[in-house]
């Protein structure tokens, strides 16, 4: 793709994340080697373990005119985040659409004393916290929050939700829906998906090993990060700064399983191979891939199959990171957190490692990143989501220089 | 806006009329008393009788799922017999399945705080947890049929079944998928009920065996609506519907925006969507009439679908087709409550057979 109506481009990234505020305090964070999976306890009813939370969430917009969840609160501040530098009196910015993914949702402001009367739940408060449980409310959020009106959708795939928003978003642009759309994912931590995660047996009580062979299971994080994507004819209208380049994307699905992901990982190899038609580069091109890599025994060793089966004729083994490893898995918002931390890496040349790996899954194309921060000039690098119910989505991100 | 031609090929729904594969028969439709839960008085709705899923799709497989994901299979498999597709003749990493819904799988989703309840939140049950999940129906008929392509779940404040269409036609023009399932439907259950009671959105003939009144709320619903689309002229089919274009914002001016749309024209046919009320003059016939005059018919929004709010235009459409109206341009429309200059909408452009 290089007609610049049809190339997609990122010219804002906002990141709300354990590290705080903004994608430099994410990337200095990385950096630095700062890993936020900390005990969480009693902070959550019935869950003692290991979690990546955001503390100084900024407060609800003043004069919203609906109740925020926290989710919502996470998407608006990473969205106004995302922004910053805008001109948001352009006529542009106010048709601009928004996609956002959230699997938790208006979860957090739900509590099992709705159950045995709805009714008396509602009176006593819970009629304006149950507005916010359709995930459509999290897109509501951020629209409302920026004074944005064009198109408003929400992306509830699971774990591939983040990514999958993105891509959705792309095809919106390439559709002319919006001059510009805000695209990402945002979860926030709640007594349900630590239950259910927990209930599943598939966390891991200390910080999570991504790919290791020793690997126990995953940590839940919280999060939000929101991408300004637009055409490359948009941006270059109005002389924006251009941050990154959607080069690829695609979305697959294993039907395999609800919850396990297939074990050749046949799906998310397609996945990926699409992604890299559609940006018509080889798998020599690809510098680094911010892998899935929740840190679960079935989801690690799929997704090295993967990479063996979509990257096994490259002349070198593939670097490969999980950046679960720094601040959990944020469920919805993970994909569109590591697709920030991929143009962070593509921005500042740095291939993060990933943390605790000592033993790594056997994996002949794979280049496990572990140890220190490799440093390299890296024009174009893949993020992989996949999630519960088979859903695989892929992005390739190129330096917005090129 | 470039157009977008996809061909709606097959119907399949379960609806307030029942589990069906194609047009839903034109018979008037009233609701009925719930007494899945014990209610203060008379409470009525638009449901969906209980039926076996197994006798309307032979073998299936539903126990342990949610109602909604149960609808979405039977849905699906209708809308695929209906068009005539033998999926074993289908390269299936090519087929895609966009799913609409609000509430997603609220009664597992219910369930699951039950048991939290009952046993502490260290005391859930694994094997809900996962089924409630609002993209659970989706993967589920991504399961069944063993298709491979995009699995897209998407939620939009009254307009997520225009999104779910409009997303699943952009799969197909940007050759992410050569067939796409499009579904969008949501369950009733009492908190869903409870809720709309207390914000005081429901039509007084929830509370009493009076014809439905023309305005003053509305009457919840529940289904799943289902479509197949293909490329134009991909096989010799019968086609329901060309969809031509379509566009939705939470706000703007939505004449100007729908008149561009429209190139010129003026459709013969206007199908009022949107939830709310089904009246013969409301804000959204309003917007009907500003647009085409006296020169396009304007149906209503139905009652049965409309009930279902966010996720209604699947089955708004069905019953338009299912009326049989002439051939020519028709539009799709819903909108948001708001000011009548500046107000969300969706606008879906179909070429009629």
């Amino acid at each position: 793709m290089t007609d610049i109506q049809e190339t997609i481009v990122v010219t804002g990234v906002g990141v709300i994340s354990p590290y705080g505020i903004g994608l430099d305090c994410l990337q200095a964070g990385m950096l630095s080697g700062k890993c936020c999976l900390v005990p969480t306890r009693g902070l959550y009813p019935g869950f003692e373990g290991t979690t990546a939370q955001v503390c100084g969430l900024p407060l609800p917009a003043e004069g919203s005119s609906s109740r925020y969840s926290r989710t919502d609160r996470l998407a608006a501040a990473a969205a106004r985040d995302a922004v910053a530098d805008f001109d948001c009196e352009n006529s542009a910015f106010g048709e601009s659409g928004v996609v956002m993914a959230s699997t938790v949702a208006g979860l957090t402001e739900i509590d099992p004393g709705i159950v045995p009367d709805p009714t008396a739940w509602y009176r006593r408060g819970g009629l304006s916290r149950a507005a916010s449980y359709p995930v459509a409310h999290v897109a509501d959020a951020v629209g409302e929050h920026l004074d944005i009106r064009g198109p408003r959708c929400a992306v509830p795939v699971a774990c591939a939700s983040g990514a999958m928003a993105i891509a959705l978003a792309a095809n919106m642009l390439l559709d002319g829906a919006a001059p510009i759309i805000l695209a990402g994912g945002s979860d926030a931590l709640c007594p349900f998906t630590l239950s259910g995660f927990n209930s599943l047996q598939a966390l891991d009580p200390s910080p999570c090993r991504p790919f290791d062979q020793n690997r126990k299971g995953l940590n839940l994080g919280e999060g939000s990060a929101v991408l300004v994507l637009e055409t490359l004819a948009g941006a270059a209208a109005r002389n924006a700064n251009v941050l990154a380049v959607l080069r690829g994307w695609a979305m697959t699905n294993d039907a395999f399983h609800p919850t396990a992901p297939q074990k050749q990982g046949n799906g998310l190899a397609d996945c990926m191979r699409l992604s890299m038609e559609m940006a018509e580069v080889s798998c020599d091109e690809i510098g680094y891939v911010n892998a899935h890599g929740t840190g679960t025994p079935l989801n690690d060793i799929a997704e090295a199959n993967a990479y063996e089966t979509a990257f096994g004729r490259r002349g070198r083994p593939l670097p490969v990171s999980s950046t679960k490893s720094y601040f959990g898995h944020c469920l919805g918002a993970a994909g569109a957190l590591e697709a920030a931390t991929t143009i962070a890496a593509v921005r500042c040349g740095a291939l993060f490692p990933t943390l605790r790996l000592t033993n790594p899954i056997e994996s002949p194309s794979v280049d496990w990143l572990r140890g220190e921060v490799r440093r390299q000039p890296l024009p174009m690098a893949m993020s992989v989501s996949a999630g519960f119910g088979g859903s695989n989505t892929v992005l390739i991100f190129a330096s917005g220089r090129s | 806006m470039t157009p977008i031609l996809p061909t709606i090929t097959g119907i399949g729904s379960v609806s307030p009329h029942g589990p069906l594969a194609g047009l839903i028969p034109q018979s008037p439709l009233e609701p009925s008393a719930i007494t899945a839960w014990t209610t203060a008085g008379l409470r009525r709705a638009f449901l969906v009788k209980p039926f076996r899923p197994a006798s309307v799709v032979p073998g299936l497989k539903t126990r342990r799922l949610d109602r909604l994901s149960a609808w979405a299979l039977v849905a699906s498999s209708l809308a695929i017999k209906d068009a005539g597709i033998d999926l074993s003749q289908v390269d299936r990493s090519r087929v895609a399945v966009v799913f609409a819904t609000c509430f997603g799988c609220v009664e597992l989703t219910e369930a699951f705080y039950q048991s939290a309840a009952a046993n502490g939140w260290s005391g859930t049950d694994p094997g809900t947890f996962p089924e409630t999940l609002a993209n659970a129906p989706a993967s589920h008929v991504s399961l069944l049929h063993d298709v491979r392509g995009p699995n897209i779940t998407v939620g939009s404040k009254c307009f997520a079944g225009e999104s779910a269409l409009i997303q699943a036609a952009s799969l197909l023009r940007h050759g992410q998928a050569d067939l796409a399932i499009v579904l969008a439907g949501d369950t009733l259950t009492r908190p869903v009920y409870e809720w709309y009671e207390a914000a005081d959105l429901l039509s007084p003939a929830c509370y009493n065996s009076e014809p439905l009144p023309e305005d003053g709320g509305f009457v919840p619903s529940e289904g799943v609506a289902a479509l197949v689309l293909e490329p134009a002229g991909r096989r010799e089919r019968r086609c329901y519907a060309h969809l031509s274009s379509g566009r939705w914002a939470a706000g703007g001016e939505p004449v100007e925006i729908i008149r561009q749309m429209l190139g010129g024209s003026i459709p013969s046919l206007i199908i009022c969507g949107g939830n709310g009320a089904p009246c013969t003059t409301s804000p959204i016939t309003d917007l009907a009439r500003e647009i085409a005059g006296d020169r396009a018919a304007i149906v209503p929004s139905q009652a049965v679908a409309a009930g279902l709010a966010d996720t209604g235009a699947l089955l708004h459409l069905i019953l338009a087709l299912s009326s049989r109206p002439t051939s020519g341009q028709a539009l799709l429309l819903g909108t948001l409550s708001g000011t009548s200059g500046d107000r969300g909408f969706a606008a879906l452009l179909l070429e009629l057979p």
